[in-house]
């Protein structure tokens, strides 16, 4: 595996002083860390803590105030409209992946990555080239081919959205991945998909962002870092071991500290 | 004075006995008031103009006469004999809410198409398909269309509606009248296109009578314009009929009036009427979809769906679903929903590197497109008859222009 690197500027991507609010209400406090190209860092946390909020926040979700830093690459993430940040190499899984009726999928997929492409200077794919790349990617994730021309996500099952989202993530080759419970719904041969493609990309150098409940998934992962999440900062930062305490334990057992853990 | 002048005078003659053009007073009509008689029977003051005048083919046909299944007479109805046979069969004019359109379209019809189409030998054969295009013949004009689909009878008609590409400047007012017959078992898709001139004053009443167990498919793309009214009357005849229709209806600070009509007349029938407006600008856009179950009526399916979005400005979407039903064992589902952007499947398009206006435009013509597979049943169909092409032409107009400017109350020509 390529070893975690350090961008010239820095890491891959940084998050520091985070600080979200929805409605007045706020959600996150002050979240900081940060994740190196092939790493992978798992978030816990019991429900509600801000998991998805903290995913959603990096993309850029428009209901969210944002406040604190985070930088890809060196750049100013919070500073980019939500497509600058996909095309700048972040890319969000959907804990719940939305339908577009009337718009296929292998359209819907070809035209955002010809939007990426074009971003980079890079010259469109063509429909034919986009089609193969689409059918192998089905099929090494489970996904039945019929559903790339089937409207996106629309009547997909729970597991369908889930591969549509894995597949999305091999075609991209983001820079960092956020998978928001990216395994909900998923079959033993989809986790065992999700896992070979995660390895495969953090070989190439994609980092990962995982949010996820389950320790057998987390184990199989092998995560770089482990992260809980708690009241909207990071409370306790490690390795695979606080991810199985934290399951043997459970979130309410688990001593929030007075203060977060600051350079997760 | 021959039969048929006396009997367009007769008609002017009982367009003024019924109380004339008192359309406020009605409530389907509320929100989008037709213009004044006049303007339909031709007698409106036109001021002198350059403009060439309209000279289209009226209806045209293709294939005509295909396999020989189709017979098509052209009639004129200024000739006594033709007249008669071109209005043979059809209602006179009733008491109900559009006499007065009906009245009207007899007061001016000059020409007309009747198609009779008949069933393939080989009932496993594709269905006809039949290319209407329909050219203004005159500036003020009252067409009509009659199809009677025998028993068994499948067929896709294409029904578009353009302006003569030379010279034409004028506005046009058209009042259309369409009577569709389905014997038993026939089956019809309907694609139909009306993208009038922003001046135009256009009303097309659809009238459709379905025996046993015919089915009845309609996509239609409407545009706005100065005035613009869509009305589809659905009487279920016979047992085990089905009528599905999809609707999109667009205006940039136009006017369009959608009138959905479904009269439950027979057992188990069903009806299932949807509609997308999106409008902007100072745009007015009514669908006013009601369904009647008569009493008797046993089992009927009716499913009303009404969604409108305004995409820019302070458009008014007037959505009315509504249900009348005469009997206890009916299923029955309808909704509206209005003004709301998916703003999430706006977000995710967005999160995976597509700008927000082309994320918009994805989604609202995917919404669309939705639409009009719904309306015709058959998603290949849809490409085969242009639906997805021209749906995206209109859509693209209408996201990317900016607001026109509402059209003047008075047209400057015609």
């Amino acid at each position: 595996m390529k070893q975690a690197e350090k961008t010239a500027a820095g890491p891959l991507l940084s998050v520091r002083g985070l600080r979200v609010d929805i409605a007045n209400k706020r959600i996150l406090r002050s979240v900081d860390f940060e994740v190196d190209a092939g790493e992978l860092v798992v978030v816990m946390g019991a429900n509600g803590s801000g998991k998805s909020t903290l995913a959603l926040a990096l993309a850029g979700h428009p209901r969210y105030e944002v406040a604190g830093s985070a930088s890809l690459a060196g750049q100013d993430l919070l500073a980019m409209p939500v497509e600058a940040r996909a095309r700048a190499g972040l890319f969000l899984s959907f804990q719940a992946p939305p339908d577009i009726p009337g718009v296929k999928n292998n359209l819907f997929i070809r035209t955002a990555l010809n939007s990426q492409r074009a971003s980079r200077g890079e010259a469109e794919i063509d429909a034919f080239d986009f089609l193969g790349q689409a059918k192998s990617g089905a099929k090494r994730l489970g996904l039945p081919e019929t559903m790339l021309g089937r409207p996106v996500n629309e009547g997909f099952s729970g597991g369908e959205r889930k591969r549509n989202e894995l597949l999305q993530l091999s075609l991209f080759k983001p820079r960092v991945a956020l998978l928001d419970e990216i395994d909900s719904g998923l079959d033993v041969d989809g986790v065992r998909a999700l896992v070979e493609l995660i390895a495969g990309m953090r070989q190439e150098g994609t980092a990962f962002v995982v949010v996820s409940h389950y320790l057998h998934l987390i184990e199989m992962l092998e995560p770089t870092r482990v992260l809980r999440l708690h009241e909207g900062c990071i409370a306790e930062s490690g390795d695979l071991e606080l991810a199985r305490s934290i399951t043997s334990q459970g979130f309410a057992a688990a001593a929030a500290p007075a203060a977060a853990v600051a350079g997760a | 004075m021959n039969t048929a002048r006396a009997e367009t005078l007769a008609a002017r003659a009982q367009l003024l006995e019924q109380g004339g053009w008192e359309f406020r007073r009605l409530e389907a009509f509320r929100f989008v008031p037709p213009p004044a008689a006049a303007v339909w029977l031709g007698d409106e003051p036109c001021g002198s103009c350059d403009a060439s005048p309209l000279a289209g083919a009226g209806w045209t046909l293709h294939p005509v006469g295909a396999a020989g299944l189709v017979d098509a007479r052209w009639l004129d109805a200024s000739d006594s004999t033709q007249r008669a046979a071109l209005f043979a069969g059809l209602p006179l004019p009733g008491d109900d809410a559009v006499a007065p359109f009906a009245w009207a379209h007899r007061a001016l019809c000059r020409q007309g198409l009747r198609l009779r189409v008949a069933a393939a030998a080989d009932a496993e054969a594709p269905p006809l398909m039949l290319q209407l295009r329909h050219l203004p013949r005159e500036t003020v004009e009252a067409p009509l269309l009659v199809v009677e689909l025998e028993p068994g009878a499948r067929c896709v008609i294409v029904e578009t509606h353009e302006r003569d590409a030379v010279g034409c400047s004028r506005d046009l007012v058209q009042n259309l009248q369409i009577h569709l017959r389905l014997g038993q078992g026939a089956r019809l898709q309907h694609w139909r296109q009306v993208e009038p001139a922003a001046g135009d004053r256009i009303a097309h009443h659809l009238d459709l009578r379905l025996g046993a167990g015919a089915h009845y498919a309609q996509a239609l793309l409407a545009v706005g314009s100065a005035y613009h009214l869509q009305r589809t009357q659905v009487q279920f005849d016979g047992e085990d009929a089905t009528a599905q229709l999809g609707s999109v209806l667009l205006a940039d600070a136009q006017q369009l009036d959608q009138q959905v009509r479904m009269i439950h007349g027979a057992s188990r029938s069903t009806s299932t009427a949807r509609a997308l407006a999106l409008a902007r600008g100072k745009a007015l856009v009514a669908s006013d979809q009601y369904a009647h179950v008569r009493p008797g009526v046993e089992n009927a399916d009716i499913h009303q769906h009404l969604a409108g979005i305004p995409t820019g400005g302070a458009p008014r979407l007037v959505m009315r679903p509504q249900l009348e039903i005469e009997n206890d064992a009916v299923q029955a589902a309808h909704g509206t929903t209005w003004g709301r952007l998916p703003e999430e499947s706006i977000f995710f398009a967005r999160q995976r590197g597509l700008d927000e206006a082309t994320a918009l435009s994805l989604i609202l013509h995917g919404m669309a497109a939705a639409e009009l597979e719904r309306g015709l049943g058959d998603e290949a169909l849809c490409e085969t008859v242009g639906a997805r092409q021209a749906l995206e032409a209109a859509l693209t107009r209408l996201l990317s222009a900016a607001p026109a400017a509402a059209p003047a109350t008075e047209a400057s020509h015609g």
